[in-house]
């Protein structure tokens, strides 16, 4: 028999994504949960199922609920979240799925959850956090270019998207020294602070138009293969920056997700303005130079799409597909480095969301 | 990006006797040094926020700070990170200027607390840095202007002495003749001491030689003289020599560079000169300020409103601007090598003038634009089109400080006038609109028309000089000066200024018509690239010009119809017939891509030091990324350190993209 995939938060943007391409590959018999059920129905109902597939279940699952998310673990061989907001999920959906002896795909996390279930790990299960685009693509895709010793990297991630209140509050919640640092590089494997400034109408090879670049060296970008790390996230216009600067001024380092929540409106605002303004595009931009004397070989990464959340739900079915590959070494881990670049780039290639993936 | 916090705050200079810790810079470290932790007292003025740890969102923090303190309200955009506390003292009080008026400068000059700092340099002082660097056709080793005049009742043996003590003092009083330019075009003046300082007279002593060798010294001297000018680089931008001649005559002869003096330069040069021949104990007016305080106060004002607003204005232009006058031409510029350029001379007499000025000022016209409008009219009939793209030379020096218009320096900038001559209009008609014109488009001269020129020729996709054909006119200097300049020049007798010999040499220009006042007499000039032009065609073009203008000392010059064509936009050309600003361009080869070895890398990193953005494509192109002319000559002597090999100026400029120099590299190898 097929292997059960549970697929939480299925309802969302991420989610039915993500199921539809889990069912579309064939990866195994799905289970698709969500905090509303009739939600959840409509999205199993839709998905490509093959002729001869078996029926999708459907839970109504809200993750607060222990035994709710229990039971929708049991069973399945992957549980691939979708659910957000991150700040919350932490490593919950993980260990709930690491109990019912299940594998873990999520959306979120990063370093914070991936170190809080380090601890659990007992050499059989796997966990993969931060399987979305950023974090998640964004660390792996330069690794398309370590094909040799690199003297440095850059990234450039963005474009102009709508937000969501949930994924405002979890921007806004990107700050401190868990998730990055502003303005600073990655020189020889240390933090190199104020040394970028911010790029103003900057032309960038796959961007549509000239874009506003600001530093800010990420946790994933620190473990990039490359001697210096220059890592920038990427803004259609100053708005956003501007929003998210605002609300980051008037409170302390630290605040709370309930704290912030009061500014997400704005950095709502500021998004649909740049939407409105120049259309939605997203764009992820890896250029890096060899080491003098080194071989020939790739310096660039450009992919272009619409939308990043759609891209995630693309990005979860490889890293579910990798799991059931059996591939992966046991553990708790982050996707962008323990997926392999070059399979994912190869999923992302044939996929209909992604309008460009050159690597040259 | 990377230097270190050093010196504490060395407090300037300041006329006001404020207790230091009400100062505005005083208070504003205190705000810096809260908000980044440091000691109030060692906040460095000229370190960025960034480079000290300060960051978006602590520059919110400053600004309400800021506000809070100094009730001045700071656009958050003004307060980048990149910003020093030097820069945010001068934001703080240009917002705080109380009586704003219409056209408030945005700049505050002061004496500079290092008068022997370097500075940047000006606009146009760049563009002829470049010109002299070989970067574009049309240039020379040189831009400088060449003049002598005569002397009689040279008292011969004390006159050598007299003008080496009368320059010596003038070197004193302007420190402007002190002036130097560093190889990676900035500019310094040096102390009165250092040597060097004082420009060197030579004195050529020919009072006892036959008339013919006279003839032939002279000429000798006004041709070495006319065809290499004085180097600010590495000697004086100054070159004074004194010829004493038979008959207790004598010549001045001046070699002026234009990297370091203007057209009124050279007036309020000559007048304090002879001010100090005249008089062996003269004594001016000090002057408080000197031309690097004035360039340093406006190094804030490409990021104030009024500079921004009149780069918008010229930006909406530039697309509906006519092209320059469509000239036909024997040769390529770019493949004339001129070494000197050519004159067509004509001079009217006081009375003939004074007609003329009557003439102007009943109509409410100066005689500059009875002059350019002449000018436009025949180069309306020589090109074929009646609208045309000039080239204006402006002495705008901002009225920043009462001894502006006293200081010597290269103040001047250019300024694109277009040129829209109706058929059927008498020429008073065409005046007053030319009139209204000008006066629109100076009231904009906050960004030069160097910048103005590299945008437009962007946006023409050109590397040619988009301003080839100049008008310049200094009539009206003199009286704005105070009056006719003295002929008392001491031990060197009296000055003949209407027997005078002069010769100009300016980048970039094919064509240019000067005017300017001798004594009485008002003269005209075509100075020109005489490798492009049928010699008939400016003969003929030069006569009509003078004709136009006579006739204006007489009303029925005023009301006669111009003969002009039709056509308002320049035809093509045809097969092979060379046209000015319809000139072929050079196929430029299109690069795309990343980086593709070691030399493009290091040609980006070159691009990249200087520009300070990221160069990520082989295509990136260095004006695109933000670079201009001069950064170009320093990506060029630094790519010569970085790599060995230098390529030249122009190469560099023919296909300024990262693989494009790196083929230049390769082929200078």
């Amino acid at each position: 028999m097929k292997p059960l995939i549970g697929v939480l938060g299925a309802s969302g943007e991420v989610g039915r994504v993500a199921a539809d391409r889990i069912a579309a590959a064939g990866l195994g018999r799905l289970r698709v949960g969500g905090r509303d059920r009739a939600k959840a129905e409509k999205v199993a109902q839709e998905l490509p199922l093959a002729a001869d597939a078996p029926p999708v279940e459907v839970q109504a699952v809200d993750l607060d609920d222990d035994e709710a998310l229990a039971r929708f673990c049991e069973g399945c061989a992957v549980v691939v979240n979708c659910a957000g907001p991150s700040y919350r999920v932490l490593d919950r959906v993980a260990r709930a799925a690491w109990a019912a002896g299940a594998d873990h795909v999520d959306v979120g996390g990063e370093l914070v959850a991936r170190d809080a279930l380090a601890s659990s790990a007992d050499g059989k299960r796997i966990a993969i956090f931060s399987a979305g685009v950023m974090p998640g693509l964004s660390g792996l895709l330069p690794r398309l270019l370590a094909v040799r010793p690199l003297r440095r990297m850059e990234t450039y991630v963005g474009g102009a998207a709508r937000f969501t209140s949930i994924s405002a509050v979890d921007a806004l919640l990107t700050r401190g020294d868990r998730f990055g640092t502003a303005q600073a590089s990655w020189v020889d494997g240390a933090i190199r602070p104020n040394v970028l400034g911010p790029l103003r109408n900057v032309v960038l090879p796959g961007f549509p138009q000239p874009m506003q670049a600001l530093p800010f060296l990420t946790t994933e970008a620190q473990e990039l293969p490359a001697r210096e790390v220059r890592a920038y996230n990427v803004f259609a216009s100053d708005r956003i920056p501007a929003a998210l600067t605002q609300a980051w001024a008037e409170l302390p380092v630290g605040a709370s997700a309930e704290e912030l929540r009061p500014y997400a409106p704005d950095v709502v605002s500021a998004a649909d303005s740049d939407v409105d303004e120049y259309g939605a595009f997203y764009v992820l931009l890896v250029s890096a130079r060899p080491e003098p004397g080194g071989p020939p070989g790739p310096g660039r990464v450009v992919m272009r799409a619409t939308d990043s959340y759609a891209l995630s739900g693309v990005v979860m079915a490889a890293a579910a597909r990798a799991v059931l590959e059996g591939t992966l070494v046991p553990g708790s881990h982050l996707a962008a480095e323990a997926l392999d670049p070059f399979a994912v780039a190869e999923i992302l290639r044939a996929d209909p969301l992604v309008h460009e993936l050159t690597v040259v | 990006m990377s230097s270190t916090p050093a010196a504490p705050a060395t407090p300037e200079t300041s006329p006001e006797t404020v207790p230091d810790e009400d100062r505005l810079e005083v208070r504003l470290a205190r705000i810096w040094a809260a908000l980044l932790d440091l000691d109030p007292d060692r906040v460095p003025t000229d370190v960025s926020f960034l480079e000290m740890g300060g960051d978006s969102v602590l520059s919110v923090r400053l600004s309400a700070q800021v506000r809070a303190a100094t009730s001045v309200q700071l656009a958050l955009a003004d307060v980048r990170v990149e910003i020093t506390l030097d820069e945010l003292a001068a934001l703080v009080r240009r917002r705080s200027s109380d009586a704003p008026s219409a056209r408030d400068l945005p700049a505050q000059i002061t004496p500079r607390a290092d008068a022997t700092a370097e500075f940047s340099l000006l606009p146009l002082q760049q563009g002829y840095f470049v010109g002299q660097q070989d970067g574009w056709e049309l240039s020379y080793e040189s831009a400088h202007y060449y003049l002598d005049y005569g002397l009689i009742g040279v008292d011969g043996d004390d006159a050598p002495e007299a003008l080496a003590d009368a320059v010596a003092r003038l070197a004193e009083h302007q420190p402007t003749l002190r002036a130097r330019i560093t190889p990676d075009g900035r500019q310094r003046l040096l102390p009165l001491d250092a040597p060097g300082a004082v420009p060197p007279v030579q004195v050529l002593d020919l009072r006892d030689r036959e008339p013919q060798d006279v003839a032939k010294e002279l000429g000798d001297l006004r041709q070495a003289m006319s065809s290499r000018g004085p180097d600010p680089v590495n000697a004086s931008a100054l070159d004074v020599r004194l010829t004493l001649l038979p008959g207790g005559e004598g010549r001045l002869h001046l070699g002026m560079s234009l990297l370091v003096f203007d057209g009124w330069s050279a007036g309020a040069m000559n007048r304090d000169l002879l001010a100090f021949l005249a008089d062996w104990n003269a004594v001016l007016p000090a002057l408080e300020i000197d031309f690097g305080d004035y360039v340093s106060a406006l190094d804030g004002l490409q990021t104030s409103e009024a500079w921004l607003a009149d780069r918008d204005w010229w930006w909406a232009r530039l697309d509906t601007l006519p092209q320059p006058p469509a000239l036909p031409l024997i040769a390529d510029p770019h493949d004339v090598a001129p070494v000197t350029m050519g004159n067509r001379e004509h001079r009217w007499s006081d009375e003939r003038w004074s007609a003329v000025r009557a003439q102007c000022s009943e109509r409410g016209v100066t005689p500059s634009t009875a002059m350019l409008t002449a000018f436009s009219v025949v180069l309306a009939r020589w090109s074929g089109h009646h609208r045309l793209l000039l080239n204006s030379l402006q002495l705008n020096r901002l009225p920043l400080h009462p001894d502006v218009h006293r200081i010597v320096g290269a103040f001047a900038a250019t300024m694109f006038l277009p040129v829209d001559l109706t058929p059927g209009s008498t020429f008073a008609e065409l005046a007053t609109g030319a009139q209204t014109r000008s006066g629109e488009y100076i009231a904009h001269n906050l960004i030069s028309g160097v910048e103005v020129g590299r945008e437009l020729a962007r946006r023409r996709g050109t590397r040619r000089p988009v301003g080839p054909i100049v008008f310049q006119s200094v009539l009206g200097v003199d009286a704005a000066m105070g009056g006719r300049t003295s002929t008392d020049a001491g031990p060197l007798g009296e000055t003949n200024v209407t027997d005078y010999s002069h010769q100009l040499r300016t980048p970039q220009v094919a064509l240019e018509l000067r005017c300017f006042e001798i004594g009485d007499q008002v003269v005209t000039v075509f100075s020109l690239v005489d490798e492009l032009f049928e010699a008939d065609q400016v003969t003929r073009a030069f006569d009509e010009f003078i004709a136009i203008v006579d006739a204006l000392a007489e009303p029925a010059g005023w009301s006669a119809i111009p003969e002009l064509p039709e056509d308002s936009e320049p035809s093509n050309p045809a097969d092979g017939e060379l046209r000015l600003g319809l000139l072929p361009e050079a196929a430029s080869a299109t690069h795309t891509g990343p980086l593709e070895d070691d030399l493009e890398m290091t040609v980006a990193e070159v691009f990249e030091d200087l520009l300070e953005v990221p160069v990520l494509d082989r295509g990136a192109d260095f004006f695109a990324l933000g670079g201009d002319s001069l950064l170009a000559v320093r990506a060029v002597t630094r790519l010569a350190r970085a790599l060995g090999t230098t390529v030249p100026v122009r190469d560099f400029l023919a296909d300024p993209t990262v693989a494009g120099v790196a083929l230049m590299v390769r082929a200078a190898r």
